[in-house]
């Protein structure tokens, strides 16, 4: 009966067979053309997924190569300058490693860039009426088409009470009404899932923002109360606008930035 | 509570693994062929089918791996406490309840997607939202990486721990390390467990079996337990601990007693005591291993006292341990001990265990078995009568003795016999006393006496013998096969004669032992035997004498008429004529199609002249050469095709004597390769049947082929094509006014 790590016991009682370690030797070169084989004759999805796959593991590769060679930086350390009495030529040699330097710069650079959200969408491309309404045809013989029926993700107050419908105008379906946005504040570097609190201003039209339709670049009131901002003066704050920056009719939720 | 097997857990796949599978799989099975162009609820349904299909593979995979997994509150308490050891309780519990958490989430954002899709307006708002669905959902399984890793090692472990039964009949081996636990575990049982001269190198429960009684035992081989708290074991002490913990077994608790383990007796029995707890309900037997190098009885007193106290310590241990456990000497390197050792300890476990089962519920369970039980005792009821002697004196349905009727009279037979020789005895005795007295000398009348007596006795004899010879207790037992295969020398060289059995069964007792052919001139005989054969003989014979007699009278009466012997001869020439032509007429019957006489006319006739003067001619050279020639018909009818055959006569007839006939013979070598093809034993093909010769044939060929090339000109519908269109077409009446609009009436 097998039991526990039996495979390593066999091979410490019985040994191996005496070709084990050129089997194992060529099972390994094999796999090369194996693979290429494979990869020679893959074509569809799954050829773009061995791709990628590959393309990291190369890369990957790559990195792991560059880091094991030897470089030719002139590394400067501090042994270079030596203490106690030397020379006067020598007194000015610092040991100063200039490629860390370097390296630690491109990193500030980096994480500054990094820091710095782009700010607020400032062109927001405008959207057309006939994009943001789609004409419902009324009426016993459906010849009246006063109706519109908004094609957007809108916000809807939670106190809204409908018209009656037979006169209400716009219809904002209610499987396209959101009531929370991935709230990114810049600063933190940090995502939160935040309450709307409504709709600041569309920039496409002032329609728009009264009916509470979010497209990109839409400003929208959040809650932040979560995440425990204090003004000046002390007091805890709870609503902040926030600009949409995504398409949330084509992504399936609302991405916004905090405006700080 | 659901059956787990443990040893067949399907592999649990990586994250990026899963995501593949699961991307493939939405790719493979559902449609992939999408155009802005159709109408706008296909476009729907057809990205809804793929963001709903995506979340159903997740499920069914993820379900699959939850489902397959052992729920520790379910599993045996050992395994689970085992498999908390080994596995971490907290964290196992953990993965599973991620990656249920993570199907649950992929099924909302299905949902939520698939509400979103209803409303999507163009493809391109639909094909995003699918993206964006099927990318939500991929995140959410890619964060299941790590619980996903942990339960295929997970999986892999459990795989080979052993096959443990926590209910079965279990020895259990425990002390310090290096005690010799693994050693007594190779002795008792096959399991090859690997024995070390280091601490730790059992490092996990180890399983083997042994029988006992004709009873299968597990052995369990466990670490080795240092003496410290619980907090402060590792996980190698651990299922040490959880096995003494959940097993109900007997306990075989080692101690070094030479103490070559390098932990003293007093150590040893420190840890005896501390986890003696474990023990309670439980049957012990302290084992002093080791002996070979000190025994017992070398020990000091004080330490000997310390393995009593062990085995007193028991008594106090538990409810049901009322008794102190068995000290046992055993020794690995001389095996002397080991069996005593296994067998009480299995006779302590063996005779709790079969207490406790009947003790079980009261004991109701074996009562209830002893209520239902009943042991019928059989009636002799032959031997009865067979004392009682008077037969079928009680009631009809006692069975009674039977005897033949045979044996009845081979009995009174014998009976007789017996008594004839009796009385041919006493006989005997007469006439011996008459002689005796006669040649005394004895009175006279006391001779006579005598002698009447003896005739008396000697006439009784003589019918009593009669009566036993005719009863047939005398008769000779009819030899058997073996008695005459004896007389006959023996088995191997005597024969059996079966032809005795025919004796007295023929006619005549001479027969029997005549051969008998099955086949006679080439017939079975059997087909001929009949046994109205000789009626039937007779009246056949009967028959063709009517006949002849009919005959001769019809013979007399055509004398009468009396014809010329020449006009005789004539007339019977005539008839002989026809029946000859009859039978020629009946020869040439053949399969093959008949052809009108005078296409035949280029052929060999048999019949030329067809006058009746040929009918007359009683020539010999011409008698010959019809013979001839019909013979050489009928060779070729069953031999040659008929092309060949022509070329071989005019072969035949040429014998080509001249050197000027190349043509001919190129002409021959033609004819023979078109004929080569085929047999020529096989009648010639069908479509060369019916035709005279080959030109005749081709001409035929060249008609059929100039009727068809009309047809085949038009190429359009052949004979079979033709086809009766309806008689009043729909289109034409449907729809139409009576009074006649709507396109016309």
């Amino acid at each position: 009966m097998p039991q526990h790590e039996y495979i390593e016991q066999h091979r410490k009682r019985h040994g191996e067979r005496l070709d084990a370690p050129e089997r194992k030797r060529k099972k390994e070169a094999r796999e090369v053309h194996r693979r290429a084989t494979f990869a020679r004759k893959v074509h569809g999805l799954r050829a773009k997924l061995h791709n990628k796959k590959r393309f990291k593991e190369k890369a990957t590769m790559r990195k792991t190569i560059a880091m094991h060679e030897e470089k030719e930086a002139r590394a400067r350390n501090d042994d270079g300058a030596n203490d106690g009495a030397v020379p006067a030529y020598l007194l000015d040699r610092e040991g100063v490693n200039r490629a860390k330097i370097l390296s630690n710069s491109i990193k500030q650079k980096r994480a500054e860039k990094a820091g710095k959200w782009s700010v607020p969408i400032p062109k927001v491309k405008p959207v057309a009426d006939d994009e943001m309404f789609r004409v419902q045809t009324t009426g016993k013989r459906k010849k009246k088409s006063w109706k519109r029926v908004v094609t957007k993700v809108t916000f809807v107050d939670e106190n809204f009470t409908r018209k009656p419908p037979k006169y209400e105008r716009f219809i904002r379906p209610s499987g396209l009404r959101m009531k929370k946005a991935h709230v990114t504040h810049p600063e933190l570097k940090a995502t939160f899932h935040l309450d709307i609190i409504g709709v600041k201003k569309n920039p496409s039209s002032s329609m728009y923002t009264s009916l509470g339709v979010v497209t990109k670049g839409t400003i929208i009131e959040v809650n932040v109360s979560e995440l425990g901002l204090v003004t000046t003066s002390g007091r805890v704050v709870w609503g902040k606008y926030a600009q949409v920056t995504n398409n949330p009719e084509l992504d399936g939720c609302i991405n916004a930035v905090l405006l700080v | 509570m659901p059956a787990y097997n443990l040893k067949q857990l399907s592999p649990v796949p990586t994250a990026p693994e899963l995501i593949d599978i699961v991307l493939l799989r939405t790719q493979r099975k559902t449609p992939t062929v999408i155009h802005p162009g159709y109408k706008i609820s296909r476009i729907r349904s057809f990205y809804m089918r793929k963001v709903k299909f995506t979340q159903q593979t997740i499920s069914e995979r993820l379900g699959a791996i939850v489902g397959d997994f052992p729920r520790l509150d379910d599993v045996h308490p050992f395994h689970a406490d085992l498999m908390s050891v080994l596995y971490d309780r907290d964290h196992y519990k953990l993965a599973l309840g991620q990656l249920s958490t993570c199907k649950k989430l992929c099924e909302s954002v299905c949902r939520d997607y698939v509400r979103l899709l209803k409303y999507g307006d163009s493809l391109y708002r639909c094909k995003s939202l699918k993206v964006a669905a099927l990318g939500r959902m991929m995140t959410l399984l890619k964060r299941q990486k790590a619980a996903l890793a942990y339960l295929e090692e997970v999986r892999k472990h459990i795989g080979r721990l052993p096959s443990l039964d926590p209910t079965a009949r279990t020895l259990l081996v425990c002390g310090f390390p290096n005690v010799g636990k693994s050693s007594f575990m190779n002795k008792v049982t096959r399991a090859e467990v690997e024995v070390q001269p280091y601490a730790f190198t059992t490092k996990s429960l180890y399983v083997g079996h042994m029988d006992h009684r004709y009873l299968r035992w597990q052995v369990i081989d466990t670490p080795g337990i240092l003496d410290h708290e619980l907090e402060r074991r590792n996980v190698i002490e651990m299922q040490a601990i959880t096995a003494l913990a959940h097993l109900p077994c007997a306990v075989l608790y080692f101690v070094d007693v030479s103490e070559q383990c390098g932990y003293t007796i007093e150590q040893q029995a420190g840890l005896y005591h501390s986890i003696r707890a474990l023990f309670s309900d439980k049957q012990l037997v302290v084992v002093a291993n080791k002996t070979d190098v000190r025994g017992l009885d070398e020990l000091a007193p004080e330490r000997r006292k310390l393995l009593d106290d062990m085995c007193a310590a028991h008594a106090s241990n538990g409810p049901d341990s009322d008794q102190r456990a068995p000290l046992i000497e055993m020794s690995n390197v001389t095996e002397t001990g080991i069996t005593d050792v296994k067998n009480l300890a299995c006779e302590l476990l063996l005779s709790v265990r079969v207490e406790k089962r009947r003790s079980a519920q009261g004991g109701g369970r074996v009562r209830d078995k002893l209520n239902r039980l009943v042991v019928t005792q059989p009636r002799a009821t032959h031997a009865k009568t067979l004392t009682s002697a008077v037969p079928g004196t009680q009631n009809g349905d006692e069975s009674r003795v039977c005897i033949p009727a045979s044996v009845l009279a081979a009995r009174r037979a014998a009976r007789l016999a017996a008594k004839a020789r009796r009385a041919e005895e006493a006989a005997d005795r007469d006439e011996a006393a008459l002689a005796a007295a006669v040649e005394t000398g004895a009175r006279l009348e006391a001779v006579d006496e005598v002698r009447e007596r003896a005739k008396a006795s000697r006439r009784a004899a003589h019918d009593l013998v009669a009566e036993a010879t005719r009863s047939g207790a005398t008769a000779p037992k009819p030899a058997t096969e073996r008695d005459l295969m004896w007389l006959g020398g023996g088995p191997g060289v005597y024969s059996a004669d079966t032809s005795r059995e025919y004796l007295g069964q023929l006619r005549c007792d001479d027969w029997a032992s005549d051969v008998v052919p099955e086949i006679m001139d080439g017939k079975n005989v059997l087909d001929f035997v009949d046994p109205d054969i000789v009626a039937r003989l007779a009246q056949l014979d009967r028959e063709e004498a009517e006949t002849d007699e009919a005959l001769a009278e019809a013979e007399a009466l055509e004398a009468e008429s009396a014809l010329s012997p020449a006009e005789a001869a004539l007339v019977k020439a005539v008839r002989d004529k026809k029946k000859l032509d009859r039978l020629k007429s009946q020869n040439k019957r053949t399969n093959a199609s008949v052809l009108p006489r005078n296409k035949l006319r280029g052929r060999q006739m048999d019949y030329e002249g067809g006058d009746g003067g040929d009918a007359m001619d009683t020539d010999e050279n011409e008698d010959d050469d019809d013979a001839a020639r019909r013979a050489r018909k009928a060779a070729v009818k069953r031999g040659r095709s008929l092309t060949r055959r022509r070329g071989d006569a005019s072969s035949d007839v040429h014998m080509s004597i001249d050197g000027a006939d190349e043509e001919h013979t190129t002409k021959k070598a033609r004819l023979r390769s078109v004929s080569r093809a085929r047999s020529g034993s096989r009648p010639p093909p069908r479509t060369d049947r019916g035709f005279k010769d080959d030109k005749q044939k081709a001409e035929a060929t060249k008609v059929g082929r100039k009727m068809q090339k009309k047809i085949n000109r038009l190429a359009r519908a052949g004979e079979a094509d033709r086809k009766t269109g309806p008689k009043l077409l729909r289109w034409r009446l449907e729809g139409k006014m009576s009074t006649g609009t709507r396109r016309s009436r």
